[in-house]
């Protein structure tokens, strides 16, 4: 009966990793530098999961975070001149790199997760109900 | 003497069933806890199997009552490996996934009354046996 509570914990563990990404994808819509002061526009994140075999037991199984890639997209330019991190010569003279990061699916993305999130939880209800009952034998 | 006192009734019948739903409640859980893993095809335990192999232990028991003592299991759990079902009528999603996440859960609130059933069943026997053993309901 308890491995069905460790499966809904590592799915609620990996959905709230994936919630992370996106949020700091949010966060960073219009940062143009990277974490060493570099001028380089945040790089958008995302987590990629695969199922884990070592939590369940007969066959059901877990899920864990399997990566966090890092998606090196070309940034989206804008025309900005007037901005100290404006590029002073090349063919985007005048723009200002920010990174390519869609609201939309990012937004989409977070309600997905959120979605499962629940969905998990309301496993979790359903075995300790189970498991209440189960015990409901002794008294 | 124990033993053929609980031999009588179905709780040994009773407890395999809860088993099994216990069992199968953890593959669900599995199920929807990967609802977002790329390739991950939805596992189940055969209820059809089960039931067939739970009448076959029955009828065993009924033809030769004295072989099996009571706290002897009809199979052990290990022998039910929860299997990547083939149902047709499924979407293959383009990351290679196939849960769906509606039929999961209907599959596991109908696993959970089933507990629960055999369950009062259960505690209604215990309840019976304590009858019959103190002389009073």
């Amino acid at each position: 009966m308890f491995p069905a509570m460790d499966i809904s914990t590592s799915a609620l563990v990996a959905q709230r990793t994936r919630i992370n990404a996106i949020s700091s994808n949010v966060a960073n819509v219009s940062t143009t530098h990277n974490e060493r002061g570099e001028r380089v526009p945040y790089q958008p994140k995302y987590v990629v999961f695969e199922a884990d075999e070592s939590i369940g037991a007969h066959g059901a199984a877990g899920v864990k975070v399997r990566s966090v890639e890092t998606l090196d997209v070309e940034p989206r330019w804008k025309h900005e001149p007037n901005h100290p991190d404006a590029v002073q010569e090349g063919p985007h003279k005048g723009c200002v790199a920010y990174p390519d990061i869609d609201m939309m699916i990012e937004m989409t993305d977070a309600m997905q997760a959120v979605r499962a999130y629940e969905a998990n939880l309301g496993t979790m209800e359903i075995t300790k109900d189970l498991e209440l009952q189960t015990l409901r034998i002794l008294a | 003497m124990l033993n053929s006192l609980f031999q009588s009734t179905t709780i040994p019948v009773l407890q395999e069933v809860i088993n099994f739903a216990q069992l199968r409640h953890t593959t669900l859980a599995g199920n929807i806890a990967n609802m977002d893993t790329p390739g991950y095809e939805f596992r189940d335990l055969s209820v059809e199997d089960f039931q067939e192999r739970l009448q076959q232990a029955i009828v065993q028991r009924r033809q030769s009552p004295a072989v099996r003592s009571s706290g002897e299991p009809y199979h052990s759990p290990g022998e039910l490996t929860a299997e990547i079902s083939d149902v047709p009528h499924t979407i293959l999603r383009h990351d290679r996934s196939n849960v769906e996440l509606e039929q999961q859960v209907t599959e596991m609130v109908k696993n959970q009354m089933q507990h629960n059933m055999a369950l009062s069943i259960m505690t209604n026997q215990f309840k019976l046996l304590q009858a019959a053993i103190s002389g009073r309901a």
